[in-house]
């Protein structure tokens, strides 16, 4: 095609023209991309800063030429058509689409009058803007920021870095320095205790060991978390000494014990605290059973001892049937230790206060240990006062006590009350006398009641010394809130009679308990376990699909408050052997026991 | 006085010709303002429709001279003017003619039928009050406004060029009236809305119509140039960009059209179709002639958009009772779609 004079000067016109906002075109874009680049760069030089990176922090400032170069690739490759250059040039010099129909026109290829007039026109157009720059514009308003981030990559290059930050320190490593670690006197206190066999005796002198190694190493200095490790260690220890009524092993021995010691009414208590696993508890009720003056009571709580020891062996509960056994010896004794008060005390009954002599009554009826220590010291005051002719005349009516009771009075036999008669008399005989009483006043416990609340105590002691530590890992007695003796409806509530539910504990009114005769309501909530640490847990998967161990399963639709906490009791209806007190006996640990007890208790 | 006619001579520059078109054009206005005062803007869209080879639809109150235009324009062309004046007993024949038997005069019974032609045989028709006929007048008219030609007795006639259908309507008064339907609205190249004079206009007015008759005006455009404005508006270019806008208005007046604005897809039940397309890029054609242009620009487009657009602009119910107006919808249209590609636009408004 032989392009007209016209076609070509407007060919040659537009290209120039065209050319001309093409360049400035890609110059903005390579200034937009430039400025990305170096705002990039700029956060990325911040961001090495940051990280403590030095020399790097320049090379991002070459963000800004890549920037500037992608801005121009793409607007290569972006480059408008010809049209579209027609279109802007049009709108910019206001020529009425001219242009774009001329390049229209040529584009065709068409030689209709009108295009050749056309082409005139664009010719005219171009012309007269040969001169005027036309294009969009370069340096846009934003584009003042290509310089300041420019400078910013320079100023945060030549930034000193930032000071390293120390790593955190590790929980636990700080060192203590305790001087007398409060807890820690308790676990030392095992040293005293009688052991089972020699082999615990000398693991309980060990932990004592311990606890006075891990008292001095505190007193020099010590990583906090590898005293609470020792302290951790010593608990379980402690636990794994204590006498496990509510264990597999033990279960059948002490439900077939419990169940001999149920079937006499003045042993219930007894009973209960058996199955509670307290042997403290258990060994008091011993006590106040022995101090009784009616021996028809006595003989059938040495009875239901033996029986209980018995079941207990059969079934192979050798440790609690050893502990029964103890427990019936030291019952012996402590029999004969009470009639002999008792038959001292009747001797000189017109010598005795009527405290005194209340003491004496109450001694017989209830067997209450604090009434035998009161009537043995009033009697140790009353023996002080006696003229010589007094004691001559003791002596003569303890002498036909003597006759009377046929030497059945023990510890002291018959011959040394004789002579103590006799001898009473003299200051030497009032003397021995004396010593006697004092004898006789003394509460001995079982070596296994002793060595329970001794590992109790140690326990607690535990738990005390790693609170010292900062550390809370369990409740503790006393802490306020709902220790055990203290909480809502404990024992202590049962004592003022009036109902004061929870005067040391910082609850309102327990669910409760047996021991509560108060006449408050049982309104309240269990309190929450103020505990850190988890140190016993659920485990649902005990026996798989099966029953759980001694629980009361399927019986009635459960009712709270109410369980078979005795045989053919409770309105679950009649209750296996092996599920009375289900929940007591349960391998609870003890700082939570009480408050379960309490929870599942009518 | 007829001006020598040289436009006709295509041997002519194309550049001579669009500026006698232009010329001749201003005759026209010139002639016309002697007579009608105002109304410039009715008379520049009458001009399209005339240059285009549409015919024009004027809408408005009585007494705004419509009929008076249409006369006036009539005078000023040398083209044969006729005027039917549709009433609602008007019959077809009334407008096409009809055959009449003519006897042969021997007193016997000889005779031959011989065609009356009717008012639409004219070369300017004004069809007054159009929508006072019943849609079979209306429809004869139609069908002769599209064909340019009548059929009589099974015989077709076509009608003697530039034929130019000017037809009149009263937006009230509307009882007794045969709304035309869409269909029919669609063959008029425009709809033209003929305003209320100004205080100055009615001044002028009073000034000229109660004083002494004043003369007839001139023929001042001739036939053949008539036909020669109509040639050259045919050969107008239009770049490829600029009948794209002119399709995306087209194509954005319907509802059906994602890329609508809000307003048509609220207002709009039907929107223009193909013959609304093509006569909005001719009567910008018929523009780009007044204005002595060999091309169409969007301006053009643009200016041209309402008369084209508004009788092809079917509202929808909630449209009507909001009354929304087609001319605000083409204004909205016109703001909306944008005239460039994107990347353009946006380089520009960087500037």
């Amino acid at each position: 095609m032989n392009a007209s004079p016209s076609a070509s000067e407007f060919d040659g016109a537009f290209a120039k023209k065209a050319r001309g906002v093409e360049l400035r075109r890609l110059g903005a874009l390579a200034l937009n991309g430039a400025l990305f680049g170096l705002a990039s760069g700029l956060v990325g030089a911040i961001a090495l800063w940051g990280l403590g990176f030095g020399a790097e922090r320049l090379a991002c400032a070459a963000l800004g030429a890549l920037g500037a170069l992608a801005g121009g690739v793409v607007g290569l490759r972006e480059r408008w058509s010809d049209t579209h250059l027609a279109l802007y040039l049009d709108a910019r010099l206001k020529s009425d689409e001219t242009l774009t129909t001329a390049v229209a026109a040529r584009a065709a290829g068409d030689s209709e009058p009108a295009l050749a007039h056309v082409l005139e026109q664009g010719n005219a157009v171009l012309r007269k803007h040969a001169v005027t720059p036309v294009g969009p514009r370069v340096f846009q308003r934003l584009h003042w920021l290509v310089p300041v981030c420019a400078l910013g990559i320079a100023f945060v290059s030549r930034l000193p870095l930032p000071p390293r930050a120390t790593p955190g320190k590790l929980p636990g490593i700080d060192a203590v320095k305790i001087q007398n670690l409060a807890g820690l006197e308790r676990i030392e206190a095992l040293a005293k205790l009688p052991g089972r066999t020699p082999e615990q005796e000398e693991r309980l002198r060990a932990l004592a060991e311990q606890a006075k190694k891990l008292r001095e190493a505190l007193a020099q200095g010590l990583e906090r978390r590898e005293a609470l490790s020792e302290l951790g260690q010593m608990r379980d220890e402690i636990n794994a000494e204590r006498l496990k009524l509510g264990d597999p092993q033990n279960r059948a021995g002490l439900d077939a014990a419990q169940s001999a010691l149920g079937q006499k009414q003045a042993l219930r208590q007894a009973q209960r605290a058996l199955g509670n696993g307290d042997l403290t508890q258990f060994d008091e009720e011993m006590k106040r059973l022995a101090n009784r003056a009616e021996s028809a009571d006595r003989e059938a709580a040495k009875d239901a001892l033996e029986q209980a020891e018995r079941a207990a062996r059969a079934k192979g509960a050798q440790g609690l049937a050893d502990a029964l056994r103890d427990e019936r010896k030291l019952f012996g004794e402590r029999e004969s230790k009470a009639e002999a008060l008792r038959e001292l005390a009747d001797a000189m009954r017109d010598k005795l206060s009527p405290e005194a002599l209340d003491d004496l009554k109450e001694f017989g009826a209830t067997g209450n240990p604090e009434a035998q220590r009161k009537l043995a010291e009033a009697m140790e005051k009353a023996l002080e006062g006696l003229t010589p002719e007094e004691r001559k005349r003791l002596a003569e009516r303890l002498s036909k006590k003597l006759d009377d009771a046929q030497g059945g009075a023990r510890p002291m036999t018959k011959q040394e009350l004789e002579s103590l008669a006799k001898k009473l008399a003299s200051k030497d005989g009032a003397d021995a006398l004396r010593d006697e009483l004092r004898d006789l006043a003394k509460q001995e416990s079982s070596d296994d009641a002793r060595r329970e609340k001794g590992l109790g105590d140690a326990d607690r002691g535990d738990s005390e010394a790693q609170r010292g530590l900062g550390v809370l890992p369990m409740p503790m007695p006393g802490d306020g809130s709902g220790a055990p003796n203290d909480a809502p409806g404990g024992k202590d509530a049962a004592k003022d009679g009036a109902g004061n539910h929870g005067s040391g504990g910082a609850g309102s009114g327990g669910p409760g308990s047996h021991h509560d005769t108060g006449t408050s309501d049982h309104a309240g909530s269990t309190p929450e376990v103020n505990g850190k640490e988890l140190r016993a847990k659920a485990q649902a998967a005990l026996q798989g699909g099966g029953p759980m161990h001694s629980a009361t399963l399927g019986r009635a639709p459960a009712r709270a408050g109410e369980t078979a906490n005795e045989l053919g009791q409770g309105s679950l209806g009649s209750v296996g052997q092996a599920e009375v007190g289900a929940v007591d006996h349960a391998d609870i640990p003890e700082e939570y026991r009480e408050q379960v007890g309490r929870y599942f208790e009518p | 006085m007829l001006e020598p006619v040289l436009m006709v001579d295509s041997t002519h520059s194309f550049e001579t010709r669009l500026a006698e078109a232009k010329a001749a054009s201003g005759r026209l206005r010139q002639a016309i303002a002697q007579v009608i005062v105002g109304q410039e803007a009715v008379v520049e869209q009458v001009m399209w429709g005339l240059i285009a080879g549409g015919h024009v639809l004027l809408e408005g109150n009585p007494g705004l001279g419509k009929t008076l235009l249409v006369r006036t324009l009539s005078s000023c062309l040398d083209l044969r003017f006729s005027r039917i004046q549709f009433t609602p007993d008007l019959m077809p024949s009334d407008v096409t003619g009809t055959n009449v038997l003519v006897m042969d005069g021997s007193g016997g019974h000889g005779g031959r039928f011989e065609l009356h032609r009717g008012p639409i045989f004219g070369q300017v028709v004004l069809a007054d009050e159009i929508n006072r006929a019943t849609p079979k007048t209306q429809s004869a008219l139609l069908e002769a406004m599209q064909e340019h030609a009548v059929t009589i007795a099974g015989t077709r006639h076509v009608l003697e060029e530039p034929f130019f259908v000017l037809a009149t309507e009263n937006p009230i008064e509307m009882e007794g009236t045969y709304p035309l339907p869409e269909a029919q609205l669609d063959r008029f190249l425009l709809k033209i809305a003929v305003p209320a004079p100004s205080e100055n206009e009615l001044t002028e007015i009073l000034t000229r119509t109660t004083g002494a008759p004043v003369a007839a005006p001139e023929r001042v455009v001739s036939r053949k140039e008539v036909r020669a404005l109509q040639s050259l508006c045919r050969e107008i270019a239009v770049a490829e960009p600029v009948l794209r806008y002119a399709a995306r208005l087209v194509g954005q007046s319907s509802p059906d059209s994602p890329t609508s604005p809000p307003l048509v897809r609220r207002a709009v039940r039907y929107g223009a179709g193909v013959r609304g397309a093509q006569a909005l890029v001719l009567a910008a054609k018929a523009l780009a002639v007044l204005e002595g242009r060999a091309h169409v620009s969007f301006t053009d487009v643009q200016k041209t958009a309402a008369p084209v657009l508004r009788h092809r602009i079917l509202r929808s119910f909630e449209g009507e009772a909001d009354g929304v107006t087609p001319d605000q919808i083409v204004a909205e249209l016109v703001s909306a779609v944008p005239t460039r590609p994107e990347v353009v636009e946006r380089a520009l408004q960087g500037n």
